[in-house]
């Protein structure tokens, strides 16, 4: 209730009601008045919470969780009202003395005899690290001690959250770093403290003995989360945000256990290399990799342990995604070490599931290093066809459903057709028939579940393979006496009921129009009831978003033969547009396939005006300023202003050369006004400020003459167009250039 | 106010090969529509130029 009534000033007295309880009432009664209080703090926003409220919530809740609160209960439920009260409490944060009384409770309580108690202090330490990063300096080497002492001696959810806290440090630090971009000339709103560099010669050693408490069989349960999962992690963020440093510190560890006798030391050793490879230079990993590959494909075949060979195949898997690839000036697969790789992947993937699932991902990462090789020979190319036989076999095992090694072995032939080329495409072809079969077998078996799923990854799969294929001539010629039989496979996934193969088959359509090119016109009969559901797809929004995708490619595909299904398609986009209940993130998309429609169908747009342009127009309005918004709020509004200048861009060159091209005229004054304000705002990024001034050629050519004067008077056509002339953006400069040409033809007239 | 889910992703890559099918399909429309827009002003880009000529 005070959720929907603070906001609106409706129960002032409420928190001076509560308060007035925490001090002499009966402990259960003082317990229930700070739950309410968290609450209360949980569901409302800070702003509707007067400093004066603040305080005094803040006051109540400290008291609750001091050592002279006898009752467990009460300072539990202070503990955690705290973790709500964060949020408000950025001035008592700000002032030296309250964050010092805050914090010490805070760091005593994570000393409390009940485990409830430690657990929720260390998840408010958490949730301070993240909220008050930049407050944290005096107190950090008090929460090392704290932290280390639980990870080390605590129980286990206690100890979770004390590894939780420094894994929460590294994500600002990378955050902040990653602001820097590396050479310190960035802007971060806050300075980064090292607390990680700090702490790493004691940080490091606390996770590594958190790597040893393994549990049995941890592998196979897919909701597992332990202390040495949690370390683990942690250790792979402490390398992402100190890079080189921690090698030295790492390697002894590994030395020393990669090859004892218990199987806990090999897993610990193994995990912490496989830990630390993204973050440190090539430079530092490169040789250490060179070393140690021998041994991880030996131990991948040969170790007797199941969770070691799990984090073998995982640790393979992450030195060809980190350290693979032709990017990389020292290759670690070479001619010679690439048969070997390659056979015992393969084996592996015979291997027990959860084991077979790590040798898919590293096969997705080795044949992701060739990605970029071009049409050229590749390395891969003489295994080819065994490599695509063997994951074809571990799709089939009967135990494919577990460990999602199913999922990993359709991932991995997905990497491998995407790195195929003039060689490989031939074996491609001949991917097709077969992926369809399995795609028409499950859509003859019942529908459940699973047989979802599996119509999801076969679809995924022939996206990518169309997406291939189409992609020069001569392949496409060879992949399109499969169209229509793909096309009536993709049809029927709509009667399942699962999102995720609707998405992945209308992502697949998507590819097969690009490719199809105007002959995908004999599918819309069909297709458009499922093209319809899906715009009105609200609930799966991802489903939605793609369909409008969709709708682009088939405007590009079709051009004027789409306009017979524009009526349809324009009265539920504009109800997308409307609605409250669909995700905001649909909306830039929708503006955009405004665009692809108007350049389609061309002058036929002009029924669709009166209905578009005042959305277009009010949508502009409010995203022209974005004064005070937060950096999510900046990046919508700039997808929402690219969104709707890409409309406009595409309703001016429809209607070009059109007798109708004066209906625009009306619109144009706010569209040059629209630009003006986004070039006075400054905060446009080089997407929006491309489509911007490309809107102000493409407004130029199409009303000509007419819009002349109008064009003259605007503040674009003069200082936003020079500075784009002069940009560094080629894309940029480019759209300019055709600016300028455009402008100077209509003011010539 | 339960206690927080602290489960990190576990040995499993940054991204999914779904997502990153998503995002390919994205650029690739963003392509084409950079493509027949540039078509377009091309088209009109020579018109420009024949009298001149």
């Amino acid at each position: 209730v005070a959720g929907i009534e603070l906001p609106h000033k409706q129960w002032p007295e409420l928190i001076a009601a509560l308060l007035s309880n925490v001090h002499q009432l009966p402990a259960p009664t003082r317990q229930a008045t700070l739950e309410t209080l968290g609450y209360v703090c949980e569901e409302v926003s800070p702003d509707v919470v007067d400093q004066d409220h603040v305080n005094k919530i803040l006051t109540a809740v400290v008291q609750g969780m001091n050592s002279t609160e006898e009752n467990n209960d009460v300072r539990l439920a202070a503990i955690r009202a705290l973790y709500n009260a964060l949020g408000f409490a950025q001035a008592n944060f700000s002032n030296d003395m309250e964050r010092d009384y805050i914090m010490r409770i805070v760091c005593e309580t994570t000393l409390s005899p009940e485990l409830k108690i430690r657990r929720a202090a260390f998840e408010c330490l958490v949730a301070i690290s993240s909220t008050y990063y930049e407050k944290l300096a005096p107190y950090i080497q008090d929460i090392f001690n704290i932290t280390a002492k639980a990870v080390r001696g605590d129980e286990e959810p206690v100890a979770l959250q004390a590894i939780e806290f420094w894994s929460s440090i590294c994500d600002e630090e990378i955050d902040i770093l990653e602001e820097y971009g590396g050479d310190f000339s960035g802007d971060s709103d806050v300075p980064c403290f090292y607390f990680i560099k700090q702490a790493l010669p004691f940080l490091v050693p606390m996770l590594l003995e958190t790597l040893l408490k393994q549990e049995e069989d941890q592998d196979q349960d897919e909701g597992a989360w332990n202390i040495a999962m949690a370390g683990g992690t942690c250790l792979g963020l402490v390398a992402r945000t100190v890079g080189d440093d921690i090698v030295p510190l790492v390697m002894p560890f590994i030395q020393e256990n990669i090859t004892k006798p218990d199987w806990r030391q090999r897993e610990a050793a193994t995990y912490a290399f496989g830990s630390i490879l993204e973050g440190p230079s090539p430079d530092k990993l490169v040789p250490l990799v060179n070393m140690a590959l021998d041994f991880m494909l030996t131990a991948l075949m040969k170790d007797p342990n199941n969770h070691v060979k799990d984090t073998t195949a995982w640790t393979l898997g992450r030195m060809f995604e980190f350290l693979h690839g032709s990017a990389l000036d020292s290759p670690i697969i070479t001619p010679k070490n690439i048969q070997q790789i390659i056979t015992v992947l393969l084996q592996s993937m015979k291997d027990v599931p959860n084991v077979a699932e790590k040798a898919c991902g590293a096969l997705y990462f080795l044949a992701q290093g060739y990605e970029d090789a071009g049409s050229a020979s590749s390395p891969l190319t003489p295994f080819f066809t065994e490599i695509v036989h063997a994951l074809l076999t571990v799709t089939h095992r009967e135990d494919a459903g577990e460990s999602r090694l199913r999922t990993a072995a359709y991932e991995a032939l997905n990497e491998v057709v995407r790195c195929s080329n003039d060689e490989t495409a031939p074996m491609v072809v001949q991917l097709v028939p077969l992926i369809m079969t399995e795609l028409h077998q499950t859509l003859e078996n019942q529908s459940d579940e699973r047989q979802n799923e599996l119509q999801g990854l076969l679809c995924g799969c022939l996206q990518v393979i169309i997406q291939k294929l189409g992609s020069s001539e001569l392949t496409k010629y060879h992949f399109m006496q499969y169209a229509d039989q793909i096309m009536g496979l993709f049809l029927r996934v709509f009667a399942s009921r699962s999102a995720t193969a609707h998405e992945e088959a209308m992502l697949a359509i998507g590819a097969l129009a690009y490719a199809t090119g105007s002959d995908f016109a004999k599918y819309m009969t069909e297709f458009y009831k499922y093209l319809e559901m899906g715009l009105q797809n609200f609930e799966d929004y991802q489903v939605c978003a793609i369909t409008v995708g969709v709708v682009g490619d088939v405007c590009r595909a079709l051009e004027e033969k789409i306009l017979p299904y524009c009526d349809g398609i324009m009265t539920q986009l504009l109800k997308d547009l409307s609605s409250n209940q669909l995700h905001r993130s649909v909306k830039p998309p929708i503006f955009s396939c405004f665009g692809d429609i108007a350049l389609a169908i061309g002058e036929n747009f002009e029924k669709y005006l009166l209905y578009a342009m005042p959305m277009l127009q009010s949508a502009a309005e409010l995203s022209a300023h974005t004064a005070g918004a937060d950096d999510d709020m900046t990046e919508y509004t700039n997808s929402l202003r690219n969104g709707i200048l890409e409309a406009y861009s595409g309703i001016f060159q429809g209607f070009k050369g059109s007798p109708k091209t004066q209906l625009l005229m009306p619109y144009a004054p706010h569209v040059l006004q629209f630009l003006d304000s986004l070039y006075m705002e400054k905060d446009m990024d080089d997407v929006v400020t491309k489509t911007a001034i490309g809107v102000l050629g493409d407004l130029a050519d199409t009303l000509g003459g007419n819009a002349g004067p109008l064009i003259q008077q605007s503040v674009s056509s003069k200082d936003f167009l020079k500075e784009c002339l002069s940009s560094d953006d080629h894309l940029v400069k480019e759209s300019a250039e055709w600016a300028k040409l455009a402008i100077s033809r209509a003011i010539s007239f | 106010m339960a206690p927080h889910d602290l489960r990190r992703p576990f040995k499993r890559p940054a991204i999914s090969d779904q997502e990153r099918r998503r995002e390919q399909s994205l650029l690739r429309q963003a392509q084409s529509r950079r493509d027949a827009q540039r078509h377009a002003r091309f088209l009109a880009s020579t018109a420009f130029s024949l009298p001149s000529e």
